[in-house]
């Protein structure tokens, strides 16, 4: 019996240190990833079929992309909600935002954006601008779906549960066309730019786990920020948010090998 | 709020004596395997001992928890996690008819009916790799991705109770896979139990390695059995309960989702119909010439994979096959992961049946775990699809589908 109670006292003080739910006000995340080392250059693809349209513009494998200055882009940044913990508040201001459709294009035989973030609900519109079909096969482990698109298509999906990783899209018709789906119950999450660029506005105040991910390199667990090697175990880190603040992660390097294989 | 936990830890005991009575036993018991394809996709290779140690660890801990949760193949279990109702979907009695070996009761009625029927092909864990597997073309079906084609509801969505029952009773014609239509009611539906049950475990399965993929630190346990003090034990089996309530739930919703078919518009296959179906079919909406090809042979896109396949690697899975060859995983898709081919309209044999109505539901819903997809939402009608239907039904009854018999092969009697 007392170790019962011991137990229930642990899990009341747990829940009272873990619990951001007495928080108040709303903090900044930014940072911006770099690829440490010679960047590749992306690839170009071929079109095997349509040429018409899809050898229109030039196309690049997009799984691995550095800009310029080395900043590193579609690096995948989100608030993680394990079992049991509580969802982060969501800011007044981005209430309205969810109410607004994502849209997931099929452009001149890619996806645009190649990486959409979708909250659980929001309806995205997945459609079609070629004047060739597509299919956008989506295989979220919870909601696969493959709707035919013919051109000029226009269909409003929603995705009801949230997916632990992003979801790859497809095309069987075009099979070098690929894209992700980020879909989580929160607004908190973004991608870096062309830049390697991110931030996340108006997280509630209290400490999160981040989660961190690339579509070549999985996981981010090894990374250097101000020249420190870091250790993020499967890519997460608990970050303090502060009201008013804007906490800025600098520069943070991940190392070529990540991304090979 | 005691209470509650009290019961929580009734839970965690039940599951944990499971998983030791069904570990402890020592004896050459049959036993499901773990996905050890997705396994190593999901964790890829370790970069040192301790890391391949502490994995170890965490997939002998899996294994557990999956043996406590589901039993093994002489001695099932239905998972008993309080607040679900897990009896329409995984009934424990028809369940044990076809578990176990193969044997009859004292009323002479059959036991092990799958070991019988079906693992020859499907495997013991159901993961379509008996030991017949590797000679058949398609493979068998690989039960634990929880995806099956030939259903009545839309992607995404489980097949139906009646749906695993008719492919079991009619077969599925131009493969391996025969009708059991000889078998009584009550066999055919213990049967479709244990293919859900096998399919509900491996889901389970790989969500569970998701879980301890992305949400555990490395190294931690789902469930530690020498450690109950901790709030971690109480997430985690939140963890594990959620993983089992959202397959079961998904099985359970099926029968609310079938497809309501509308039914064919007058003159729905006449001659205008067809012709109407043929304009469909190259056209740029339905777009079916692009995969099934011009001359409807499945000769359009011929490059692409199933999703059982897929999961080798998306793009050259013969390529990565040896990987796993190496890691000792012998599965046919592994030997020989052949591209998906979209069939061949012509020969009049349909693999989820020749009936208009099975016809609308590929072409209406798409199927499962493959390219095919689900009819545009707009721009084409329910009309446009039955029409579809008629010209795919006439195909086989073009001329150029029955080429006549040239007289030099045949044999001439002495």
């Amino acid at each position: 019996m007392r170790q019962v109670f011991s137990f229930v006292f642990t899990l009341v003080a747990v829940c009272l240190i873990a619990g951001p739910a007495y928080s108040q006000g709303w903090g900044n995340l930014k940072g911006r990833f770099v690829y440490d080392g010679k960047a590749p250059a992306p690839q170009p693809i071929t079109p095997t079929k349509d040429q018409e349209v899809c050898g229109k513009t030039k196309l690049v494998d997009e799984s691995l992309l550095v800009g310029t200055n080395g900043g590193l882009q579609n690096v995948v940044v989100f608030i993680s909600v394990g079992p049991g913990d509580k969802a982060p508040a969501v800011h007044p201001d981005l209430k309205k935002a969810a109410s607004e459709p994502v849209v997931f294009d099929n452009a001149q035989c890619r996806f645009s954006p190649h990486i959409a973030l979708v909250q659980t609900g929001q309806t995205v519109n997945l459609t079609n601008s070629d004047a060739v079909a597509h299919n956008t096969k989506v295989d979220a482990f919870n909601q696969p779906i493959n709707p035919l698109l013919p051109p000029g298509a226009k269909l409003a999906q929603k995705f009801t549960a949230e997916e632990r990783l992003p979801a790859k899209a497809s095309c069987s018709i075009h099979p070098w066309m690929t894209g992700w789906l980020v879909i989580k119950s929160h607004p908190y999450m973004a991608v870096t730019d062309e830049n390697g660029e991110f931030e996340i506005k108006n997280i509630p105040a209290g400490t999160w786990t981040f989660q961190f991910w690339h579509e070549k390199a999985g996981y981010l667990d090894s990374v250097t920020i101000n020249s420190k090697a870091t250790t993020w175990k499967r890519g997460r880190v608990d970050l303090d948010i502060k009201d008013k603040a804007s906490l800025n992660l600098g520069d943070v390097k991940v190392a070529a090998s990540a991304f090979e294989g | 709020m005691q209470c509650l936990v009290m019961l929580r830890f009734r839970t965690l005991a039940v599951l944990f004596t499971m998983a030791l009575v069904a570990v402890g036993c020592d004896s050459p018991k049959a036993e499901f395997h773990l996905d050890r394809v997705f396994l190593h996709k999901t964790f890829g290779e370790p970069e040192s001992r301790e890391e391949a140690d502490s994995l170890r660890n965490q997939v002998q801990n899996l294994k557990e928890v999956m043996v406590g949760l589901f039993g093994n193949p002489d001695e099932p279990h239905v998972p008993q996690l309080t607040d679900l109702d897990t009896t329409t979907v995984l009934d424990v009695g028809l369940i044990e008819m076809a578990a176990g070996r193969v044997a009859s009761d004292e009323a002479g009625r059959g036991r092990g009916l799958y070991r019988e029927h079906c693992a020859h092909c499907h495997g013991v864990s159901g993961d379509g790799a008996g030991p017949t597997a590797a000679f058949l073309n398609p493979y068998p079906r690989d039960f634990r991705m929880g995806k099956f084609k030939f259903k009545s509801t839309p992607l995404g969505v489980k097949p139906t109770h009646d749906d695993l029952r008719k492919t079991i009773i009619d077969g599925i014609p131009d493969t391996a896979m025969p009708s059991f239509r000889l078998l009584d009611d009550d066999e055919v539906d213990s049967l479709v139990h244990y293919v859900r049950y096998l399919a509900i475990r491996g889901e389970v399965e790989r969500r569970l390695v998701m879980e301890v993929m992305t949400e555990l630190d490395t190294g931690d346990l789902i469930l530690d059995p020498e450690d109950r003090s901790n709030a971690l034990v109480e997430e985690n089996l939140e963890l594990v309960k959620g993983a089992v309530a959202t397959v079961v739930g998904q099985w359970a919703n099926a029968a609310s989702q079938v497809t309501e078919i509308p039914s064919p518009p007058d003159q729905w296959d006449s001659h205008d119909s067809v012709q109407r179906g043929r304009d469909l079919f190259f056209g740029s909406v339905a777009n079916c010439v692009k995969c099934h090809g011009q001359l409807a042979l499945g000769d359009g896109e011929t490059g692409d994979f199933d999703d059982w396949i897929k999961e080798i690697d998306e793009k050259d899975p013969a390529s990565k096959a040896p990987d796993f060859l190496a890691l000792g995983v012998v599965e046919p898709r592994l030997l020989d992961p052949r591209p998906i081919r979209p069939r061949n309209l012509r020969t009049g044999v349909f693999r989820g049946g020749r009936r208009p109505v099975d016809l609308y539901l590929r072409i209406k819903n798409g199927i499962e775990g493959t390219p095919m997809p689900a009819a545009p939402a707009s721009g084409l009608s329910e009309d446009d699809i039955w029409s579809i239907v008629a010209y795919v039904r006439s195909l086989p009854q073009e001329p150029i589908s029955r080429p006549e018999v040239q007289v030099e092969y045949t044999r001439e009697r002495l």
